[in-house]
């Protein structure tokens, strides 16, 4: 059923799924996600076909040292490019915002669609391969989204995430409590455009190929759903949504024709049934209870541990 | 001015001092040229009819409302336009007339977002949870907690923030204001929406707030009784003017303040007020 090619998939979309989450904890939807998944893959597929300098040794694969250097520039110049262009967009409130990040992807597109070194509608193929198999992508890709993850729960569990959540609740409340708000929304938009970065990279060796349709609107709207679906409260729901929807076309290949229509009902009905997505805070603190108290802390999930001083006895 | 001079003069100045402050919205002047000065350690009440522009007053104070005209002054130091999470660094904190509490979190989350500025850690720690991390945040836990006692709502600080009663709400936003360790706290209508008994113990929660935070108090009411027994001194606002100012006793008996709420003079306001 779940293939290594389809795994990678998934968790690339998982990746994804937390690049738009990041933003909505502090109550910013960005669809900027495709736009600097674009910027990374094209970084990776221009870097690791045109510097001969990284591609290592003849005969063997491209060097896992090669993929590591892309991807830190990847990360490097998204978050570079996200704090200036947060400066101005994250300036714009609700709808606007999101359809000024619209707007982001699709500069993004059409640029690279005309530049003669991004290939044009063409794109660039031939991206060298670090991994003979699939599966070594999909264990690449599995330490990325541990890695992510842990870093979207410390973030829920410090300060941070703390003053984030304050300011998607109410943002003059949060100021007045002494929140510099704008410092905030615009690490949340770095943050995000660092982990679509790095998944782009990621995704552009292992797809062989990078064209500029790989980060267009729909993929803005995919990703959104992941999101929508999985629940945005917890670092959980997008990586269920990611996971999850990238799969379902694939697992509903078997009813032919149909699986669209199916698809297309669950992506109606999740919102419908699931207002607050599919993973919400009650569900996770009813699983939280049967798991064993590290695993629980870890995850964030329910109370951190000890009863609070005053708690029991008011 | 000298750096001799400077420091006396703050030494000297009023906690918070407004001069001729003034806010227009298109062709309607909202706060006209307003003078006022809080004294430290006082509690400084603001009276007024509907719309008289108390609100926007603390909104100017605060950082919510960039002023027109006129300047404010913290402790001597012009801070006109100053954005609100700055004003609050500074040391003043508020609440508001139509209550902002961050509905998704527990009231001890609530309240533990106005120890923002004071929780910071290092960050590798942070990032690792290292046991001395994880000491602080108890702390900072206590810390919330004991502002939840010390208004009165303990039992509740797991509770979301929406699952409280209107009253409780009220003092969840004060121990939150609280948390951010301000000097001067700025209350807008406290009293609203409370009945007669909760009124009551209001105003002897910030009489003891007062002194055991070592408080200076703004407080917007409009429940006239409540303010003459509660505030040092008093200023009225009417049609964004000050129209009268001084200790209680003076201002019920100002004939510009009689005016104001009843139309022409009659009776004192204690007794022509609303309930």
């Amino acid at each position: 059923m779940i293939d290594a090619t389809l795994l990678v998939q998934m968790l690339l979309g998982a990746l994804l799924g937390l690049s738009v989450y990041l933003p909505l904890t502090c109550g910013q939807l960005s669809l900027a996600t495709p736009g600097f998944y674009a910027i990374g893959g094209t970084l990776a597929a221009l870097l690791s076909t045109r510097v001969p300098a990284l591609a290592g040794a003849a005969g063997s694969g491209y060097p896992l040292s090669s993929l590591l250097l892309e991807m830190l520039l990847a990360a490097l110049l998204c978050a570079v490019l996200a704090n200036g262009i947060g400066a101005l967009v994250l300036r714009l409130r609700g709808i606007y915002l999101t359809i000024a990040t619209i707007a982001l992807v699709e500069i993004l597109r059409v640029v690279s669609l005309n530049l003669e070194i991004t290939g044009g509608a063409v794109g660039i193929f031939a991206i060298p391969q670090p991994f003979a198999e699939p599966w070594g992508y999909a264990l690449w890709a599995l330490l990325l989204l541990v890695l992510v993850c842990w870093g979207c729960q410390r973030l829920a569990a410090t300060r941070p995430g703390l003053a984030m959540a304050a300011i998607r609740d109410d943002e003059i409340a949060a100021a007045s409590s002494g929140i510099a708000i704008e410092g905030w929304k615009r690490l949340a938009f770095v943050l995000s455009a660092l982990v679509a970065g790095v998944t782009g990279v990621v995704a552009a060796h292992f797809l062989n190929a990078w064209n500029p349709r790989l980060g267009n609107f729909d993929a803005s709207i995919t990703t959104l759903a992941f999101v929508v679906f999985g629940g945005s409260r917890t670092w959980i729901g997008p990586v269920a949504g990611g996971l999850a929807l990238t799969a379902l076309p694939e697992l509903l290949r078997p009813v032919g024709d149909l699986r669209l229509i199916v698809f297309g009902l669950v992506i109606l009905l999740g919102p419908a049934l699931f207002p607050q997505g599919v993973v919400t805070p009650p569900l996770l603190a009813a699983v939280g209870r049967r798991l064993p108290a590290p695993l629980r802390r870890w995850l964030g999930l329910g109370p951190a541990g000890e009863s609070l001083p005053g708690a029991s006895a008011p | 001015m000298s750096g001799q001079a400077q420091v006396q003069a703050q030494a000297t100045a009023p906690l918070l001092a407004i001069e001729a402050l003034s806010c227009r919205f298109g062709g309607l002047v909202a706060v006209d040229r307003v003078d006022l000065q809080v004294r430290e350690g006082e509690i400084f009440g603001l009276l007024g009819p509907n719309g008289a522009g108390k609100t926007t007053l603390f909104n100017l104070i605060s950082g919510l409302t960039r002023p027109t005209a006129g300047s404010v002054r913290w402790k001597g130091t012009a801070i006109t336009g100053a954005p609100s999470h700055r004003v609050a660094a500074l040391g003043m904190a508020r609440t508001f007339q139509n209550l902002r509490l961050f509905s998704s979190l527990s009231c001890l989350d609530n309240v533990r977002v106005g120890l923002h500025r004071h929780s910071r850690q290092p960050k590798l720690q942070a990032l690792l949870g290292s046991r001395a991390f994880q000491r602080r945040e108890r702390e900072l836990r206590d810390q919330a907690m004991a502002l939840l006692v010390s208004v009165g709502i303990a039992s509740l600080a797991e509770r979301p923030s929406e699952a409280l009663s209107y009253g409780q709400r009220r003092r969840l936003e004060i121990a939150r204001a609280l948390a951010c360790r301000p000097e001067l706290l700025l209350l807008d209508e406290p009293a609203a929406g409370m009945n007669p008994g909760e009124k009551q113990e209001l105003s002897g929660l910030i009489r003891r707030l007062r002194r055991e935070h070592r408080l200076t108090v703004l407080i917007i009411e409009h429940h006239v009784p409540l303010m003459m027994e509660l505030c040092d001194r008093l200023a009225v606002l009417n049609f964004g003017r000050r129209i009268a100012l001084g200790s209680p006793a003076e201002v019920r008996r100002d004939p510009a303040v009689i005016e104001a709420y009843l139309g022409s003079a009659g009776q004192p306001p204690e007794a022509g007020a609303p309930p």
